[in-house]
């Protein structure tokens, strides 16, 4: 961090320092954070994406489960206001699943209840001897033994460590832990806060089980200063309207995110047995509807949001029963579901509890198992194999039992806990045909075929294929709309003309606003572009730009591209698995196939790559990253 | 200028069409139980239609701008039009305010899937009934016999 050094204050927002914990040597320090850095980052992943650099650019070839990856927690200027939409934080570090980047952007209690304790953001390096976890309490910050907790799922966990400090702390805490998973090294190992809310792809609760830190404690008694609270104010009046006028926000408060199942439909944007179809007779036994009727068990939110898209859920009897708790969203519903031709929603609701509590990825798990049924369906694994498990499409049980086995890593459990990936080289035969896999990560539950745009995303996204690593989703899809920026208000043609610029203004301005404001890309649909920036202007009273925006989110996004880079991805990483490049011959997407070539020409052309896939040492300087071009060039 | 050349003609194809999906058991079965009612608001041309499901049978009914609706929307005739072929995107359309909605619409999204059959209907339809010339589908191939 020296080369930032120079103090300062933040005006708002900002909590004002980081701290930095070595669990090899036991040393905490906190650092005071630098406004200049902060200017040019402005949060999250743009502080967290940085500083990673800075730490591992001296040796960046290591073993993601070793001590010399560092972990990295931060939050964003909004993260603990009393607003829609900015609950939010992220955590990266290199991903155990895919070995290149990996982060995770996260809503719930944590990012605030950090900030009220004083910090931006966590550094965590090195490795503790034994199970540990961190207690932050205000100015207290402390590595304790986890040794009482080690093996606890992430429920039990939650509660006991706010029960054991509650005596210590005048105010009640959050926690952030991993599960059985982290601790066994499930390569899609999670970290859940408050039980529900999860930092899910890329592995990186398996991190923290390399590591022995089973969970942070965090409880604060302080406030966020704001810059300009009249500014703010009336800002909040003039979203006051904007959100009750919002039909998006209305749906998925009604509904949460399980909206889609009947929105996705129609275009054909829900994948099926493994992304073989885009129809389903069966759908609606999954859809809101019947959530509302035999799961919903009550309303859930993010710190400081009233959209409330988190829904309870709660299997009462039968073979799924399980306690009141956080119910399935959207992606979860279709990997377990639909993937799997799976259309009980209990027993759905049932494998995202063993998920949680365990902590797994549902998107690589659901996807998984989705790809070993179609594994087991074409002969390339029995019964023997499974022991005795039928893992036919959608037999309910078997999805069940199956998640269960993963999270234990018994038998065959143990296999798919590498992920769909690694678990298609043990397989062997033409198992990899069935994968649905970009740089080793699970695609989402948005069919390209359906929006070609996504394709593209998917391929260069720098985590792997993801429909959050920019906002191309939400801008072709149509649940945004910002008509300060040509590309994110046009309306496009069919087909895969136009995408690749789509795609790189939906990076630039995603970056902004979803990776280092933090803002929610639910809870925020609503905002334009100038309200987004206003808010982070009147709260930390810096005078943003939306050109100065862009050009910071173009240089976050090249960081975190170039990270991917230089943990060994090229070209022919950023394509897209036959299985989502496969015509289907019905349905919405009828014949319809993203134009993979021309999109990634034009792309490599806009974004300056070379034919490796690495940005030019030209573009990288030009945008104030020479380390980086120094570390890829040469 | 819209795709109909006056409200009269698309009364006609519009309520046609609406009277259809009524008499269409697997998407009315599932409207009736909704007892949803629905004024949508037409313009370019003008025109109100409202779809009464809260009765014995689906009801529609042009100009009734009496009946008490629990969700009305609001949308040009072309839009309508296009939506009936399955080619809006529904999420667009509302957050560009193409659709305007009042009312409890995380209802009648819940309703999106028991129309989905009346996507592949609304061509053949016009077809069958003389308004091939607003047939937009390229694949369209008439039904056998």
């Amino acid at each position: 961090m020296s080369e930032y050094a120079g103090g300062g204050y933040a005006k708002g927002g900002y909590a004002g320092q980081i701290l930095y914990v070595d669990l090899t040597s036991g040393q905490i320090e906190k650092k005071p954070l630098d406004m200049d850095f902060a200017r040019k980052h402005i949060g999250g992943m743009g502080f967290g994406t940085r500083i990673y650099l800075d730490l591992i650019k001296n040796n960046p070839q290591f073993d993601p489960l070793s001590a010399e990856n560092p972990f990295i927690v931060m939050t964003g200027p909004l993260t603990g206001l009393k607003m829609n939409g900015v609950a939010r934080w992220t955590v990266c570090a290199k991903s155990p699943l895919t070995g290149y980047w990996g982060d995770s952007n996260v809503g719930g209690f944590f990012g605030a209840y950090l900030k009220f304790a004083g910090y931006d953001g966590i550094v965590i390096t090195g490795k503790a001897a034994a199970p540990s976890y961190l207690f932050i309490n205000n100015d207290t910050v402390e590595i304790r033994s986890a040794a009482p907790y080690w093996g606890m799922d992430v429920y039990t966990v939650t509660d006991r460590l706010k029960a054991d400090l509650k005596p210590e702390t005048q105010k009640a805490g959050q926690v952030l832990a991993i599960g059985p998973a982290g601790e066994n090294g499930i390569r899609f190992a999670s970290l859940i806060n408050n039980k529900g809310h999860a930092a899910g792809r890329t592995g990186l609760g398996a991190v923290w089980g390399s590591k022995n830190l089973k969970a942070i404690f965090v409880s604060g008694t302080g406030k966020i200063n704001v810059a300009c609270p009249e500014k703010l104010d009336a800002l909040r009046a003039e979203l006051k309207e904007v959100y009750e006028e919002s039909i998006g926000i209305s749906a998925i408060h009604a509904a949460g995110t399980a909206t889609h199942m009947d929105v996705g439909i129609i275009s054909g944007d829900i994948p099926i047995k493994n992304w073989q179809q885009t129809e389903w007779d069966d759908i609606d036994d999954i859809g809101p509807a019947e959530i509302e009727e035999k799961i919903f068990a009550g309303h859930k939110t993010c710190y400081g949001c009233s959209v409330a898209c988190k829904k309870n859920a709660e299997v009462k009897d039968g073979p799924f029963k399980m306690e009141k708790g956080p119910g399935p969203e959207y992606e979860t519903i279709a990997t377990f579901g639909t993937m799997c031709l799976n259309s009980s929603i209990e027993s759905i609701a049932k494998a995202n509890e063993i998920c949680n509590r365990c902590g797994m990825d549902t998107i690589t798990c659901g996807s998984t198992i989705a790809f070993a049924i179609e594994c087991f369906e074409n002969g390339l694994i029995s019964e023997k194999d499974t022991e005795g498990i039928a893992l036919t499409w959608g037999n309910a049980e078997a999805i069940v039992q199956m998640v269960e086995k993963i999270a234990k890593q018994e038998g065959f459990g143990a296999i798919l806990g590498l992920g769909s990936q690694k678990a298609a080289e043990k397989i062997g035969g033409n198992a990899a045909d069935f994968l649905t896999t970009v740089k080793g990560l699970e695609a989402p539950m948005h069919d390209p075929r359906s929006a070609h745009g996504y394709g593209l995303a998917y391929a260069i996204s720098p985590r792997g294929a993801c429909h959050e690593a920019s906002l191309t989703f939400e801008a072709e899809g149509g649940m945004i709309y910002i008509p300060e920026i040509p590309e994110l208000s046009a309306d496009l043609p069919e087909g895969s003309d136009e995408r690749a610029q789509l795609n790189v203004v939906a990076q630039d301005y995603g970056m902004f606003f979803s990776n280092c404001a933090i803002f929610c890309n639910l809870g925020g649909m609503p905002l334009n572009a100038t309200q987004a920036i206003n808010m982070v202007n009147f709260v930390t009273g810096f005078d943003y730009s939306l050109d100065e925006i862009l050009s910071i989110g173009r240089r976050i996004w090249y960081l975190k591209r170039g990270m991917t880079n230089l943990f060994g991805a090229r070209a022919q990483d950023d394509r897209l698995p036959k299985r989502l490049m496969t015509v289907l011959d019905e349905g919405p997407t009828q014949g319809s196939q993203p134009d993979m070539d021309k999109m990634l020409s034009e792309f490599y052309a806009l974004r300056d790559f070379d034919v490796r896939g690495l940005p030019t040492r030209q573009v990288l300087e030009s945008v104030g990253l020479p380390e980086l071009a120094a570390l890829l060039h040469g | 200028m819209g795709m109909f050349k006056s409200a009269e003609e698309f009364e006609t194809v519009i309520v046609g069409f609406f009277n259809l999906i009524g008499e269409t058991p697997v998407i009315a079965d599932k409207l009736l139980k909704s007892k949803m009612i629905i004024r949508f608001i037409y313009t370019d041309p003008d025109l109100v239609v409202v779809v009464d499901c809260s009765g014995d049978k689906a009801e529609t009914r042009a100009h009734d701008t009496e009946t008490k609706a629990i969700v009305e929307m609001s949308m040009s005739a072309d839009v309508a039009h296009r939506f009936w072929f399955g080619m809006v995107n529904l999420t667009k359309a509302l957050t560009r305010k193409e659709m305007v909605a009042k009312g409890p619409i995380p209802k009648v999204l819940k309703l999106l899937p028991a129309i989905k059959p009346s996507y592949a209907m609304y061509p053949q339809y016009l077809e069958a009934n003389g308004y091939g010339q607003y047939n937009i589908t390229k694949s369209y191939t008439p039904p056998a016999g």
